[in-house]
C-alpha cells in the first residue's frame, strides 16, 4: 500500500511540474506574435524510476525533446525510403524504356515497316523473285527485331535479380553493422556522440534500402524492423534477409512463364507482399510487376510475346490459306521454337522465296489477294495496325518512366524537406518548437486552399487543352 | 504594361507554385507565409491565362502539363509538413494528456495568456 501512495503522490508531483512547464509553453505561444515578447522556459524536472524505493518514474522534458528529435529522425528516413524506390524505378525503367524505339527508326517498328513496304512491294510483282527474296529478308529483320528486344528485355530482368541481391547483401551488411554498435552500447558507450553519430548515418542508409522502423530500447540498443514487422537487428543479433524465386504452379494458366523472384526473411518468411518500398520494393515490383508486363508471368504471356505470336500467327493464316504459283498449298513464314516465349524464339521458317502464296484461292481468285492482304494488316484484337499497338506498348513504358521521373524530383525536394524540418526542431525547447507548430497551421490552411484550388484549375485547363 | 500572352501566363503560374515549392522546402513559418503569396500569384496567372481565352497552340499543353506537375508537388509538400507536425502534436499529447476513451491521443491544450513586461 505504502508503494502505491508513493506512486500516485510522485505521479501527482510529476503532473504538476508538467502541467506548469506546459503553461510556460502556451504561455510562449500565445504571446508569439507579441512584439518584443521574450519567450520563457522551464525545464522538466526529471523523477527517478526506482520501484524499490517507491519512486515511480513519470514524464520528463527531457524524454519529450529526445522523442521530438528521434521523430524527425523517422521523418527523414521515411522520406529517404521513398527517394530510394525513386530513384530505382527511374534506373530500372530508363533501361527499359532505351529497348523500345518509338521513332521507327530502327528496332521492332522500323523492321515491321520494312516488312509492311515489302508485302506491298511483292503485291505489285506476285511473281517476281526479287519482291519474293525481299519479303523474306524483310521477315527475318522483324523475328531478329522481336529477338533483340525480348533478349533485351531478359538481360535487364536478370540485371534486376542481380541488382535485388546487391541491395539484399547492403541491408544485410548494415544491419550486421547495426548489430555492432548495439553490441558497444551493451558494453556501456551509450552516451558516445560518435557511436551515435554512427547509428544515424547507418539507419539513414538502411531507409534508402527499404521501410525500416527503428527503435531504441531501455538499455540503449536499438532494434530495427523491415516493414514495421521483420526483425533485421536486434540487440546484439542481425537478421540477414535472402532472395528466392517462385515458379509458376502447374495448374496457373502460363505454367512455363519466368519464375517471381521473392525477398525472404532470416526464418525464410516469404516477405515480398509487405516490401513494397524503397529500393528493394522498386526492384521486386520491377521483376514482378513491371517486366511480367511484357516477357509474361504465370498469369500472362506478357504484351511483347502476345504482339509477335498475333502477327506471327496472322502472317501464317494468310499464307497457308492462299496457293503458290504452282497450285501448291501455301506455306508459313515464321515459326517459334517456344510457346511461352514467342518474342525470343521467332525466326523464319524454312520457306523458299517461290513457296510464298500470294494467290488468294476466292472464288474469284485473285493473283495478289494473299500479298495485298498480307500489306494491310492488321491487330485483330485491338484493330490497330501492328506497328501502332507496338508503339501504344512503348508509350506505356515511356509514360511510367515520365511518371517516375516526376516522382523523383518531387522526393528529392521532400527528403530536403524532411532534413530542414529536422535541422529546425532539433535541440530547440519545447515551446520554440510549439511557436512554430502554430504558425504552420495558420499558414497550412491558407496554402491547403490554394493548393486544392490551382489543382483543380490546372486539371480542368489541361482537359480544356486537350479537347480542344 | 501589356498582360502576358498565354501561354506565358501559363509559365508564369508554373515559376511561383516552383517558388513556392522552394519554400516549402525551407519549411519555416516565414517561408511558409512567402509560399502562401507565390501559390496566390500562380492563381491569378492561372485565372488570367483561362479568362483570356488565348489562342491554344502546341506550346500550351506541355507547359499546362508541367504547371500541374509542380501543383502536385507542391501539394505532397505540404502534405509531408503536416503530416510530421500532426504526428508530433499527436505524440505530444498522448505523452502528456495520455488518451481520450475513445483512443485517440488526448489534445494538447493551448489556453492563450498573455505576458505584459515592464
Amino acid at each position: 500500500m505504502a508503494t502505491i501512495t508513493s506512486s500516485l503522490m510522485s505521479a501527482s508531483g510529476a503532473l504538476d511540474a508538467f502541467t506548469e512547464a506546459l503553461s510556460v509553453v502556451e504561455n510562449n505561444v500565445a504571446n508569439a506574435s507579441t512584439p518584443d515578447y521574450a519567450s520563457q522556459s522551464e525545464d522538466f524536472v526529471p523523477l527517478e524510476l526506482n520501484p524499490s524505493q517507491g519512486l515511480p518514474g513519470g514524464v520528463k522534458a527531457g524524454q519529450l525533446i529526445s522523442s521530438r528529435d528521434e521523430y524527425a529522425e523517422q521523418a527523414v528516413q521515411q522520406q529517404t525510403t521513398l527517394l530510394g524506390q525513386a530513384q530505382q524505378d527511374v534506373n530500372s525503367l530508363t533501361s527499359i524504356q532505351s529497348l523500345f524505339d518509338i521513332s521507327g527508326n530502327s528496332g521492332i517498328p522500323a523492321a515491321l515497316n520494312n516488312l509492311f513496304s515489302a508485302f506491298s512491294a511483292w503485291g505489285q510483282t506476285p511473281d517476281s523473285s526479287v519482291a519474293q527474296q525481299n519479303v523474306i529478308q524483310q521477315a527475318t529483320a522483324v523475328a531478329n527485331a522481336f529477338q533483340q528486344t525480348a533478349t533485351g528485355l531478359e538481360t535487364a530482368a536478370y540485371d534486376t535479380r542481380q541488382q535485388l541481391q546487391a541491395t539484399v547483401d547492403q541491408v544485410n551488411q548494415f544491419a550486421s553493422q547495426m548489430a555492432g554498435f548495439n553490441q558497444q552500447i551493451m558494453n556501456g558507450n551509450r552516451a558516445d556522440p560518435a557511436l551515435d553519430a554512427e547509428v544515424h548515418s547507418t539507419l539513414d542508409q538502411l531507409s534508402n534500402d527499404g521501410s525500416i522502423s527503428a527503435t531504441q530500447q531501455s538499455d540503449g540498443t536499438w532494434t530495427v524492423l523491415l516493414n514495421g514487422q521483420t526483425p533485421l537487428v536486434m540487440e546484439s543479433q542481425a537478421y540477414a534477409l535472402s532472395v528466392g524465386t517462385v515458379a509458376p504452379s502447374a495448374n496457373s494458366p502460363n505454367p512455363n512463364g519466368p519464375a517471381h523472384l521473392s525477398l525472404l526473411s532470416s526464418d525464410g518468411t516469404d516477405i515480398t507482399a509487405d516490401t513494397t518500398a524503397g529500393q528493394l520494393g522498386s526492384l521486386l515490383n520491377t521483376a514482378n510487376v513491371v517486366m511480367p508486363q511484357y516477357l509474361g508471368d504465370e498469369t500472362q504471356d506478357g504484351s511483347l510475346n502476345t504482339l509477335a505470336e498475333s502477327f506471327a500467327q496472322n502472317v501464317n493464316t494468310l499464307l497457308t490459306n492462299g496457293l503458290q504459283s504452282n497450285g501448291a498449298a501455301g506455306v508459313p513464314l515464321f515459326s517459334w521454337t517456344n510457346t511461352t516465349n514467342v518474342a525470343q524464339t521467332l525466326q523464319v521458317s524454312s520457306i523458299t522465296p517461290s513457296q510464298l502464296a500470294a494467290i488468294s484461292p476466292g472464288p474469284p481468285q485473285v493473283s495478289n489477294g494473299v500479298a495485298l492482304a498480307l500489306s494491310q494488316l492488321a491487330d485483330p484484337t485491338t484493330g490497330l495496325s501492328y506497328t501502332q499497338s507496338y508503339a501504344n506498348m512503348a508509350s506505356n513504358v515511356g509514360s511510367l518512366l515520365d511518371t517516375a521521373n516526376a516522382n523523383l524530383q518531387t522526393q528529392q525536394a521532400a527528403v530536403a524537406q524532411a532534413q530542414n524540418v529536422r535541422q529546425q526542431v532539433s535541440g530547440v525547447s519545447l515551446d520554440q518548437e510549439a511557436t512554430i507548430l502554430l504558425q504552420f497551421q495558420q499558414a497550412y490552411e491558407a496554402n491547403s486552399r490554394l493548393v486544392n484550388i490551382l489543382d483543380q484549375l490546372t486539371e480542368d485547363t489541361m482537359n480544356m487543352l486537350i479537347t480542344s | 504594361m501589356d498582360a502576358a500572352p498565354g501561354a506565358e501566363r501559363l509559365a508564369i503560374a508554373r515559376s511561383e507554385v516552383h517558388r513556392a515549392c522552394d519554400l516549402l522546402v525551407a519549411s519555416t513559418p516565414e517561408a511558409l507565409q512567402d509560399s502562401q503569396n507565390a501559390l496566390a500569384d500562380a492563381l491569378a496567372a492561372l485565372q488570367e491565362f483561362r479568362r483570356s481565352q488565348p489562342p491554344l497552340n502546341s506550346a500550351a499543353a506541355p507547359l499546362a502539363k508541367a504547371l500541374r506537375t509542380e501543383v502536385i508537388r507542391a501539394g505532397r509538400l505540404l502534405q509531408n509538413l503536416a503530416g510530421f507536425y500532426q504526428g508530433w502534436e499527436r505524440i505530444l499529447g498522448a505523452m502528456s494528456g495520455g488518451y481520450t476513451a475513445s483512443g485517440a491521443p488526448a489534445a494538447v491544450s493551448r489556453q492563450g495568456r498573455l505576458c505584459c513586461r515592464g
